[in-house]
């Protein structure tokens, strides 16, 4: 990619999964196969010693963060890397070709929630690099028995924009299936693909009935209640202005309860595309007109401790307009 | 950044994406301000937005005024000044009256 974005900020891809569920291999598969096209690699490892540095030879410049976890521990290491390349960059002459993507490969015991936190809330990244999707990579041999053990497993799969199954030749169909369902249950709005050693397989749709298995209830989340998904249909009476107001207040209040929010809406500039993990937004981006826009207007909520069918009043009561209770028809 | 104010210090707080032109812009604060300003009311809190300084303008019915930068402020901000935050699922929201 040679032209700049139209806002001068760069890309970046947070690559996210449990340990072991093949992360690097399907990174350095993507690498070679030019889906990035030129890009940064920052490589994370949470052990001393990297590995994954020397895999990943095919991307335009690499980075290594060893000893440390880049959503906690680590975290100033990362903050540093990146301000290091926004400077690079920004040494260049503007008729040189600039760096325009970075990837993030976090360790296996990241949550990717906590890093694009992080790189939001510092003042100087945020006006170089915008977030562009977190992709999380799962295990398609254990991931169903991390879900059903690791809060760090769930709460990965809920910060995901891009689900990518891994090592799907070593499952039979029908686990397939109840790992998808439980991926479907925790996080609607994310589509699922599948790759082996990092090249992409065909996955048939999911049936829509397809159950999933009740994950048990874990101790981080067990006096609120288990994370559930729901959509809120936002009408036209209800404008952007009014439903951004009501979800900052929401998010303010709110903010650890709401795992994600994520959907489209339409507003004076276009299509606008929002989501969050918990109390932090990503910059909200400006989608090109689709033929197919009967999801937009939509927004999924995924958390705890509330009622759904509260959103929708609670809504109607910020923006000013009659909130149907009460109403007999 | 304005080394004397700090504005802006991001570029462009979330909830005042989707509005291009300054026009939309102009637009989108006074329709954002007077809605809020419905919402603060009941807790004795006013919200002004005039449009010339940038942020919006808070003040409690004693008169006591903060000018805060942006919404994700103004919430914090109301939870100074009332001791709890504003819940948009709090019962009071969620019952007509």
């Amino acid at each position: 990619m040679t032209t700049d974005f139209a806002d001068g900020r760069m890309r970046l891809t947070v690559l996210g999964g449990y340990l072991g569920s093949g992360k690097t291999t399907w990174l350095r598969h993507q690498l070679h196969v030019g889906r990035f096209g030129p890009v940064h690699v920052i490589v994370n490892e949470a052990a001393e010693t990297g590995v994954d540095d020397v895999l990943l030879a095919a991307a335009s410049g690499l980075t290594l963060l060893a000893g440390g976890c880049s959503c906690c521990t680590g975290r100033q290491d990362l903050i540093d890397a990146l301000r290091g390349l926004c400077d690079q960059r920004s040494r260049k002459a503007s008729d040189e070709q600039r760096l325009q993507r970075i990837v993030l490969e976090t360790s296996g015991l990241a949550d990717p929630g906590a890093i694009v936190a992080a790189i939001q809330g510092d003042p100087v990244l945020v006006n170089h690099i915008v977030i562009e999707q977190t992709i999380v990579v799962v295990d398609a041999l254990h991931g169903l028995a991390q879900l059903q053990t690791e809060p760090l497993g769930r709460r990965q799969i809920g910060a995901a924009d891009q689900v990518i199954l891994s090592k799907v030749d070593a499952v039979d169909p029908a686990s397939l299936t109840l790992l998808r369902a439980t991926l479907r249950a925790l996080n609607p709005s994310a589509p699922q693909s599948a790759a082996v050693l990092g090249a992409a397989q065909p996955l048939l749709d999911l049936a829509p009935d397809a159950q999933a298995p009740a994950l048990p209830p874990l101790s981080d989340d067990d006096t609120r209640g288990a994370i559930f998904p729901t959509r809120l249909k936002i009408d036209e009476s209800i404008d952007w202005s009014a439903f951004a107001l009501w979800l900052s207040a929401l998010l303010h209040a709110r903010g650890n309860d709401l795992v994600r929010v994520k959907g489209v809406l339409p507003t004076p500039a276009g299509r606008l595309l929002l989501q969050t993990v918990r109390k932090v937004v990503q910059s909200p981006e400006i989608l090109p007109a689709q033929e197919n826009q009967s999801e937009d207007g939509t927004i999924v909520f995924i958390g705890r401790g509330f009622r759904p069918e509260d959103l929708q009043t609670s809504l109607r009561r910020f923006a000013g307009r009659p909130t149907g209770l009460g109403q007999k028809t | 950044m304005c080394n004397a104010c700090g504005n802006p210090a991001v570029p462009g707080h979330w909830t005042e994406a989707g509005a291009d032109t300054p026009g939309d812009r102009l637009r989108a604060r006074f329709h954002r301000a007077g809605l809020l300003d419905k919402v603060l009311r009941p807790y004795g809190l006013t919200a002004h937005d005039g449009g010339v300084v940038p942020g919006i303008q808070l003040s409690t019915l004693s008169g006591n005024q903060s000018i805060v930068p942006d919404l994700s402020a103004v919430w914090a901000e109301a939870e100074r000044l009332l001791g709890r935050p504003i819940d948009p699922l709090d019962p009071v929201f969620l019952h007509d009256d």
